[in-house]
């Protein structure tokens, strides 16, 4: 079993429209680098220069938004769901 | 290559139309905010949203209800059929912070408070990457259809 990643329209230009990646567990940032090596670009989508996620971003592991967690330290388990969400904003 | 083959028309019923505008004259001064669910190119459902920057010239979906409610598209076979916000006081056009921001790739529907009766259009907002502050604004169609009859079903 393995981490079921859920990649919002936006990002699925990267994945050759794939709108669920099957990953290995670790933490958030293992994903994102998981992520990265399979759909090169992505990262960049998802990690400011600062190594922090864009605060464009809302990543939830499985109901839970990751900031209220440990961010990207967060530790995600086989069968659990991560989502990424971009934030809809404007005015 | 974004934007190619996704449908540039926002078709809703009146009821439909009428409750989005409802929301956004609700929430007046602030901004409105919320998604609009499609299925098969017409929009089935108007999610009204807390716009979580509570203020008149900004909005933002508050991110546990978006979370909520695109989980809810997902298990309805819905899809993301629109984003849509209100301008309490100026035209139903992108303004600048709203090209800077737009992050997704559907029409993002702006209501305009600033006529009577409210105006509604519809914009897709293009980018190469979600991080881009400069996009480019086409415009959708926005059908509403009169039909009377039976209108939507309810729940
Ligand atoms: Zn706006």
């Amino acid at each position: 079993m393995s981490v079921e990643v859920r990649i919002p329209t936006v990002f699925r230009r990267f994945t050759n429209q794939e709108a669920v990646a099957s990953l290995e567990p670790g933490t958030i940032a293992d994903l994102v680098a998981q992520l990265e090596r399979r759909y090169p670009g992505i990262g960049d989508q998802l990690l400011a220069e600062d190594r922090q996620l864009h605060r464009f971003i809302n990543v939830y592991l499985n109901d839970e938004d990751i900031r209220y967690l440990n961010k990207l330290e967060t530790q995600v388990s086989e069968g659990d769901t991560v989502s990424l969400l971009p934030s809809v904003a404007g005015g | 290559m974004e934007g190619s083959g996704l449908a540039d028309v926002v078709r809703m019923s009146r009821a439909l139309a009428d409750e989005m505008v409802e929301h956004c004259l609700q929430e007046r001064p602030n901004e409105a905010c919320g998604i609009l669910a499609a299925s098969n190119g017409d929009i089935t459902k108007v999610f009204r949203m807390t716009n979580a920057t509570r203020s008149p010239v900004r909005y933002a979906l508050d991110p546990q209800e978006q979370f909520a409610a695109y989980k809810k598209l997902e298990e309805s076979g819905w899809d993301l059929g629109g984003v849509f916000h209100s301008h309490t006081r100026t035209e139903a056009y992108p303004s600048p912070t709203d090209v800077r921001l737009a992050s997704e790739d559907v029409p993002y529907v702006i209501v305009s408070l600033a006529s009577d009766p409210p105006s509604i259009r519809a914009f897709r907002i293009l980018k190469e990457s979600l991080i881009d502050a400069d996009g480019r604004i086409e415009e959708a169609t926005v059908v509403v259809e009169e039909g009377e009859g039976d209108g939507p079903p309810d729940g």
